[in-house]
């Protein structure tokens, strides 16, 4: 999908493009309602102002803190007949949901014989905000991709976060949604169709090159392609993967890419240790062995909790300048 | 409800509890000769509460039950191919072969919904069930049934919070047999009953003879008849007795001297309330059925191994 070719298009921001979703498919959809503590005030993240306006405190319930309470009702809401949407603040409050998220979510069909359909989606912000604080700056989305059952999605830019979103309120499965809430307030053009969904699984080449290939997602892609435009002047043409989901993992675009440039890097928010990217590596050198001109390198988070400070926030993450000097580096091995 | 209804009414509890019983003897047998695909846990002299519980149901209410014994998915309506099925672990179970000693048996179609074996955690998933029910506008109720173990766990608070908050037709079924693994009641709650802490959420509870499934009977129907007017949860605590180990073959050292001073038989005071004629007959026509239903889950195959990839995703 190119956001280009679509005529009717507004310049909205991440944040809205998840308010502008949820509200197409509440809209769509009568079984389609929010939970989620605050959310009838819009909630901290996603957009959620003017729902409860439209669709009312029966359809935008809001909650005590009770986090195993959202997931678990969500998931007896979801097994008979609706599509409950619950927004945990932050990604980090997933583990005291952890049971209902990893346990019954994700393994009530498996283990039942395959009689529910379990479509809900759990909306959870993940990475640092400008101080947010070690219990609020996780970036967990490694989990759903270890715990079989649960898909994962992680937008890179508004147009994707609308249309993720959507994909993942469609899907009878139960789908873990991680915005990044460093993008909350970027802005860029997203197509007005409400039923213009981007389907799970498929990554975006968001930037064609020949030399290195970047695997990335979330608020990362937007570093990456900095890095990519600033490398162009050296006659480096990084090719940008985005992800956009990590469960269905778009093998065939990651091994066709690197087979092509032969050099691969991960770039993402979550830790380094054991993240998204050590899967990735493992996969891309079992497939490419012999397509590599050089060994398959990551950057990831430091592996510590982060600080609340700003000032020691920022540098936990991979900077512009990391990924410029790490592919420069690949480039010329 | 007529003396004629009460009639038949005990007809049927006792029939459920007499074919839950026949189970139960068959699987120790059975267990001592041959072993076990899995953890089973025994529900004999259990039979009464979910017996009762189950009857003041209606066939689309939504039961989440914890597994000990095999009178929920019975008494519910499932039958024994797929319920002994899923104990042996052979693919004519319910959850085609998955399952096997603790088998979450389940059968959408008849409102039994499952199991979650991290206990105390179906409690808020049952309020979901319900949830759903009240917005789709339907009348059904949703029955979690626990044991006095999961009354610790923070999923009881929080749901029957939020449940009492929305009012949802949710019915909180405990079934109290005085002892989680070996870890008695008493030492555990700062409250003599579960029920009395209902009142803290604004819901009414109430202590009920689980070894009477006639009683049972009457105060589900009660709750159900409360959840279905509209006027939110219901916590019962039928109070009942463990008379086997936590596992077949629990060697019970833990086990107080005077614990089953309290324990009358659910089988026999259902039958004092039947025909004793009639009451022969379903006792030996319940062993029969088993016992063909038995020899039929032991001659039916495992599942294909494919069916370990199946179903992950929808």
């Amino acid at each position: 999908m190119s956001v280009e070719t679509v005529p009717d298009t507004a310049v909205i921001s991440y944040d809205a493009a998840q308010g502008a979703a949820l509200a197409e498919e509440m809209r769509r959809d009568p079984t389609v309602f929010l939970m989620g503590q605050d959310v009838a005030m819009g909630g901290f993240f996603g957009g959620g102002r003017g729902l409860v306006e439209e669709f009312g405190l029966e359809r935008v319930r809001n909650t005590g803190i009770t986090e195993a309470f959202m997931v678990g009702a969500a998931a007896g809401a979801a097994m008979t007949g609706m599509r409950p949407v619950v927004q945990l603040g932050f990604a980090d409050f997933s583990l005291i949901a952890g049971d209902e998220i990893f346990q019954k979510l994700g393994k009530w069909r498996h283990m039942h014989g395959g009689q529910f359909e379990l479509p809900a989606v759990i909306i959870m912000p993940i990475g640092p905000s400008g101080g947010a604080g070690p219990e609020h700056s996780g970036s967990m989305e490694m989990l759903p991709m270890h715990f079989p059952g649960l898909k994962a999605v992680v937008p890179s830019n508004p147009a994707d976060a609308k249309g993720l979103l959507k994909a993942a309120i469609r899907d009878p499965n139960p789908v873990l949604y991680y915005p990044s809430k460093q993008l909350n307030f970027k802005r860029g053009p997203v197509p007005s169709d409400p039923d213009l969904v981007i389907p799970l699984g498929q990554a975006a080449i968001a930037r064609p090159g020949t030399t290195v290939s970047v695997i990335s997602y979330g608020c990362m892609v937007p570093r990456v392609l900095e890095a990519a435009q600033a490398l162009s002047a050296e006659s480096i043409d990084l090719e940008v993967i985005d992800l956009r989901t990590l469960v269905p993992l778009d093998r065939d675009t990651i091994l066709a890419s690197v087979t092509k440039t032969g050099r691969a890097m991960i770039v993402h928010e979550a830790p380094r240790t054991a993240g998204p990217g050590a899967e990735i590596a493992a996969l891309i050198q079992e497939h490419c062995f012999y397509a590599l001109e050089a060994p398959v390198a990551r950057l990831g988070a430091v592996d510590a909790p982060i600080p609340a400070s700003r000032f020691l926030e920022d540098l936990c993450f991979p900077s512009v300048t990391d990924i410029v000097e790490l592919a420069r580096r690949l480039a010329r091995a | 409800m007529t003396t004629v209804d009460r009639t038949e009414l005990s007809v049927a509890l006792f029939t459920t509890i007499a074919r839950a019983r026949a189970v139960e003897d068959a699987l120790a047998v059975h267990i001592r000769d041959h072993g076990f695909a899995g953890y089973w846990h025994p529900g004999k002299g259990q039979e009464a509460a979910a017996t009762g519980a189950a009857a003041a149901l209606a066939r689309d209410d939504y039961l989440f039950y914890q597994g000990r014994g095999v009178t929920w998915p019975l008494a519910k309506g499932m039958g024994l191919g797929p319920i002994i099925g899923d104990l042996l672990g052979k693919a004519t179970g319910s959850t085609g072969g998955k399952g096997a000693g603790v088998p979450h048996w389940a059968d959408a179609s008849l409102g039994i919904m499952g199991e979650g074996a991290s206990l105390g955690s179906v409690f808020h998933i049952a309020a979901g069930a319900a949830l759903s029910a009240k917005m789709r506008g339907t009348s059904q109720v949703a029955l979690a049934d626990f044991g006095d173990g999961t009354s610790a766990r923070g999923t009881f608070h929080e749901t029957l919070l939020q449940a009492s908050v929305w009012r949802l037709p949710l019915i909180y079924f405990c079934e109290n047999n005085g002892i989680s693994v070996s870890t008695r009641f008493e030492d555990v709650s700062p409250t003599k009953t579960i029920a009395e802490r209902a009142a803290a959420y604004g819901v009414p509870g109430e202590v009920v003879d689980g070894h009477d499934a006639l009683a049972v009977y009457d105060a589900v129907a009660k709750a159900v008849e409360r959840a279905r007017a509209g006027q939110g949860p219901t916590l019962i605590e039928a109070t009942v007795t463990r008379v086997g180990g936590h596992w077949e073959g629990d060697a019970q050292q833990y086990r107080p001297a005077d614990f089953l001073a309290d324990y009358r038989d659910p089988l026999e005071i259902m039958r004092s309330r039947v025909d004793g004629d009639l009451a022969d007959k379903i006792v030996a026509e319940a062993r029969d059925e088993v016992a063909a239903a038995l020899e039929e889950a032991e001659a039916a195959p495992y599942p294909d191994p494919t069916v370990i990839l199946k179903d992950v995703f929808a």
